[in-house]
């Protein structure tokens, strides 16, 4: 297997010697993002995040299926991350790395044990029939910061996303094409974000959002905070790294509910501008049988 | 030193009129094109073909991402590990290593040669670059035994990477008139307010920039990056110089 590239020592000596002096290689803030975009496919589910040159793609499908025996009641969400050798020629194929591990177990913890999608209502029959919901999450380039990227374009796929209408009358399950009726979005509950703070030094005493990839190699540890625009938090995930103080960790969490917001926002207004775009002007504009010219 | 300027693809017959006749010299071919016996020259990749009639030489121009060694080009390596003989450099990541023997340095014996660490960055001249072999750089001139500026990169500064063309451009004798590339003037005359800067380009794509004050470097490394990523003339690239050094204070 390929190793990762490793920046040179000169290269690390001056990260490090910047941040101390609260200098940054692409003179952002210490807790300003890169710009963060985000669009939509043509498909309804498919969403795409650019941040900086982070770029990940996700795609969320749903199909029927039995639900699982333990758990008659409830339909079945996952998420699975792809790092293909596209992203760096350090990834291979079927033999995720840790950072693909790191990365998958983050977005659960954030996304679906936070109970953000409401699985109960993926359920049409219990014990027999339920849908399946599935995100592939793709990163297309790494530029560090994988996971703040793909838990907004998770949750905005997400969102995004409409099922097939379902029906179930005298015992029939009968599940609607698109022409027949329209798709429907999934009960979504609440949208949480990834923030993650990288801290440098020996105590952690300085503490940067979003870092690059470079700052993320040079690193003496991170911390990700997943929370809803609320402040409501859903996990902490710091996995090692140099022991960080209490009270630095707190101001972490209330400028990262700050961030969350801004991320939030943007989202919304992002789905709302999608929501728009595809909006024929209602039912009877798009029951018209005319012709626009 | 160019004349023409004409666009190739791979594969592509070339006029035969483009070609440089010269009475004493021998025709010599330079990267991208190929001599297919007896007497075909083909370009391998699409660029753009310039000709000296003076040297009687021609070469196409291309910008990539893979950096592939020619001879006597000037690269900024960074050290892998040591072996007995040499130490193990990469060029690029995830390609063959390039080799650099102990005793290619100035003034270099057994005793006296430098300890470079891994991960440490060498500014270096290819001495050998054959195609299925992996590269072979050295520190000094063979001629002189002089280092000529090259060596092992100490002092503050960071090696930031631009595209290949770029490289190739601020290495040009004449930048701003041939390649069109003044940043680096302009960093250190009136537009930049004078910063102290020393910098060491590499064919390979990796500029280092060494300065005492870190504000500096960065400015410079951003001034360089930006340049290259959105292909700025020399007007962009002065208010780029001017847009920068305001906005790090």
């Amino acid at each position: 297997m390929p190793r990762e590239h490793e920046p040179s020592l000169n290269e690390k000596q001056f990260v490090t010697q910047a941040l101390q002096e609260n200098l940054r290689l692409d003179g952002r803030e210490l807790d300003q993002y890169r710009p963060l975009e985000l669009t939509f496919g043509d498909q309804h589910g498919v969403a795409e995040v650019t941040l900086g040159k982070t770029k990940v793609l996700a795609r969320a499908t749903a199909e029927l299926t039995v639900p699982y025996p333990d758990r008659p009641l409830d339909g079945i969400f996952t998420i699975s991350t792809e790092l293909s050798p596209m992203t760096a020629p350090s990834f291979e194929v079927n033999r995720p790395t840790e950072t693909e591990v790191l990365l998958s177990r983050l977005l659960e913890k954030t996304v679906r044990r936070s109970g953000a999608l409401d699985t109960e209502s993926l359920c049409l029959v219990a014990g027999k029939q339920c849908w399946s919901v599935r995100v592939d999450v793709h990163v297309l380039s790494h530029d560090g910061n994988l996971t703040d990227a793909a838990c907004v374009a998770v949750v905005a796929a997400l969102r995004h996303f409409r099922r097939p209408d379902a029906s179930i009358a005298q015992g029939v399950l009968t599940v609607y094409t698109p022409a027949e009726r329209e798709p429907v979005p999934l009960s979504w509950l609440h949208s949480p974000y990834c923030v993650t703070w990288s801290f440098f030094g020996d105590e952690g005493a300085t503490a940067l959002l979003d870092a690059t990839w470079l700052e993320e190699q040079v690193r003496a540890g991170s911390c990700t905070f997943s929370m809803n625009q609320h402040g409501e938090i859903c996990q902490i995930a710091k996995l090692g790294g140099v022991p960080v103080d209490a009270v630095a960790l707190l101001q972490c969490a209330s400028v990262s509910l700050t961030r969350v917001k801004e991320i939030s926002d943007l989202v919304d207004r992002r789905l709302a501008e999608d929501l728009k775009r595809r909006d024929k002007g209602g039912f009877m504009a798009e029951l018209r049988a005319e012709n626009d010219r | 030193m160019a004349t023409k300027h004409h666009v190739v693809l791979p594969g592509e017959p070339i006029d035969p009129s483009l070609i440089p006749t010269h009475p004493k010299h021998p025709l010599r071919l330079g990267p991208g094109l190929r001599h297919i016996p007896p007497e075909d020259i083909v370009p391998t990749v699409a660029g753009q073909l310039i000709t000296n009639p003076a040297k009687n030489s021609m070469w196409i121009e291309y910008n990539s991402n893979r950096y592939i060694p020619s001879q006597n080009d000037l690269v900024l390596a960074q050290i892998l590990r040591s072996t007995s003989d040499f130490y193990l450099c990469s060029l690029s990541p995830h390609t063959a290593p390039a080799t650099l023997p102990h005793l290619a340095f100035e003034a270099a014996t057994k005793k006296t040669r430098p300890q470079l660490a891994p991960g440490q960055l060498v500014y270096a001249r290819v001495s050998l670059a054959n195609k299925h072999m992996d590269p072979e750089l050295e520190c000094v001139h063979p001629g002189t035994g002089k280092a000529d500026g090259l060596g092992p990169i100490a002092g503050p500064g960071c090696a930031f990477d631009v595209s290949l063309g770029f490289a190739r451009r601020l290495l040009m004798a004449r930048s701003r008139e041939e390649g069109g590339v003044g940043v680096l003037e302009m960093l250190g005359g009136e537009e930049g307010g004078g910063l102290a800067f020393e910098t060491a380009v590499g064919r390979n794509g990796r500029v280092w920039v060494g300065s005492e004050s870190p504000k500096t470097v960065v400015i410079v490394g951003r001034a360089l990056q930006e340049t290259d990523r959105l292909g700025l003339g020399l007007e962009g690239q002065r208010k780029l110089v001017k847009r920068l050094v305001k906005e790090v204070k």
